[in-house]
């Protein structure tokens, strides 16, 4: 990990980021990798739009970061930085002060009610 | 393989004391098919096996941080496989293809399927292609009953031997076979009687693992089973499901849920030319897989939830509230249904 930006060079992939990998290796050798970032860039702000609509019920927010990592905030403006789904979960548990279940009442029914509404 | 290497299939031999692993094992590797594998097991068993890459591991577990138990490095299988793989690429074994676990029969299989995953080395050489589990045809309906750790092993397989049937009776056997169903719809199930079993088809690589086109068992699947505190679900979609979300939903699941979410398999169609298969014990994903084509006509979502202490229609209903992310509405399969699981 390099200790001024805390990114890390060997990262584990999630599994809900291997297809982009799986992608990255099919991709023929010499194509575009434009196209491939672009690609990547496009799942990255897509993921990040629907988890805003979870997060949002515990008050909490999330960016893309320089497309590495991801930066969830809460609404006393602490930050912290996750490298993908996996890790986003515990460190949103810590700053909501709870765990985000999706089996959770209150989250179905505000969810719910945003599809209704 | 993604990476263009091939890696070394590994497959864990899991089932409740007595079950009969050893015996299977010991069949097993009397089959010339079996030339290339090597075997881990915990201890030597008075059974004795025969074959020239037989080691043995005492297991030893290092618990994570998180003090969640599916999500431990068994580091006996990290040394042991290392060396394996070592002895391989320095060609002082015969070629290594396969390597199979025996697991001890108190053990959750979950820490084998994390440690290979997650492990920076063993993840690029080696890969989990099934679990099988065995049930003795006598004793079983009591593990069933009694020790959540068969449970836990029953959904966790990919393929059921049953053994011991010629020691039990019809009734009982045809009660267990229907338990183990309602357990872990997905699985395909053999039976053993005198130990004797169809190795080369229960060995052969998991159809949900693997890019070529899976087969299928057909199964009479059910809207929601229970055995003990154990439930499974089964559920497919009106349309395709954006995987994203799907991912968002899932990985959300296992973190609040995951020691409780036993087992998920099954094909997601994701709108794109061919499904993607889904396959996760407690919380370990299988890397899922993007297939290039559907393997049969039917182009169908089809997956399965076994979950412990959580009620059956949870997991529909938060995928109904889910849907608008989802794009796609979920609908529980009926008893009616026959439907194909890998």
């Amino acid at each position: 990990m390099c200790v001024l930006c805390g990114q890390d060079f060997v990262a584990q992939a999630h599994w809900t980021d291997r297809h982009v990998e799986d992608r990255a290796r099919a991709a023929a050798p010499g194509s575009d990798p434009v196209e491939y970032q672009g690609a990547r860039r496009r799942d990255r702000g897509h993921r990040v739009a629907l988890t805003n609509q979870i997060l949002g019920h515990y008050g909490l927010r999330v960016e893309d970061w320089g497309g590495s990592k991801y930066v969830l905030r809460d609404r006393k403006g602490r930050a912290e930085l996750v490298q993908h789904l996996g890790a986003l979960w515990p460190v949103a548990a810590k700053l909501a002060g709870r765990t985000l279940d999706p089996l959770d009442p209150d989250l179905l029914e505000a969810i719910s009610a945003a599809r209704k509404g | 393989m993604e990476s263009g290497t091939k890696r070394r299939q590994v497959t864990i031999v899991t089932g409740f004391l007595g079950s009969g692993k050893t015996t299977l094992l010991g069949k097993a590797l009397s089959k010339p098919s079996m030339a290339h594998t090597a075997v881990l097991v915990n201890e030597f068993g008075e059974v004795g096996l025969d074959h020239h890459l037989l080691r043995r591991v005492d297991e030893r577990t290092v618990l994570l941080g998180s003090g969640c138990v599916c999500c431990t490095t068994r580091e006996d299988l990290v040394d042991a496989l290392l060396q394996l793989l070592d002895l391989d690429q320095r060609d002082e074994i015969p070629r290594l293809d396969h390597v199979v676990v025996e697991t001890t029969g108190l053990a959750d299989p979950a820490p084998i399927l994390y440690t290979i995953f997650t492990d920076p080395v063993l993840q690029h050489h080696f890969a989990v292609d099934l679990v099988i589990t065995t049930v003795d045809a006598v004793n079983g309906d009591l593990h069933l009953d009694r020790n959540q750790e068969s449970r836990k092993q029953v959904a966790a397989a990919d393929k059921i031997v049953v053994t011991k049937t010629d020691l039990a009776e019809p009734r009982a056997i045809e009660v267990l076979l229907s338990r183990l169903g309602t357990v872990n719809p997905s699985a395909q199930v053999q039976q053993a009687a005198f130990g004797v079993v169809d190795v080369e088809d229960l060995f052969s690589p998991d159809h949900g693992g693997s890019r070529t086109a899976p087969e299928y068992t057909t199964l009479q699947t059910h809207d929601a089973h229970v055995v003990g505190d154990t439930h499974s679900v089964s559920v497919t979609f009106d349309g395709p499901v954006d995987w994203t979300a799907f991912g968002i939903w899932f990985s959300m699941l296992l973190h609040a849920r995951g020691e409780d979410v036993l087992r998920v398999k099954g094909l997601l169609d994701v709108g794109g030319p061919g499904p993607v298969i889904l396959n996760g014990v407690q919380h370990i994903m299988h890397p899922p897989q993007h297939l290039d084509a559907w393997p049969d006509e039917d182009r169908r979502s089809r997956t399965v939830f076994i979950t412990r202490n959580i009620h059956p229609g949870k997991i529909p209903g938060s995928l109904e509230a889910f849907q608008r992310l989802l794009g796609a509405r979920p609908v529980p399969l009926g008893t009616e249904q026959s439907v194909p699981l890998p």
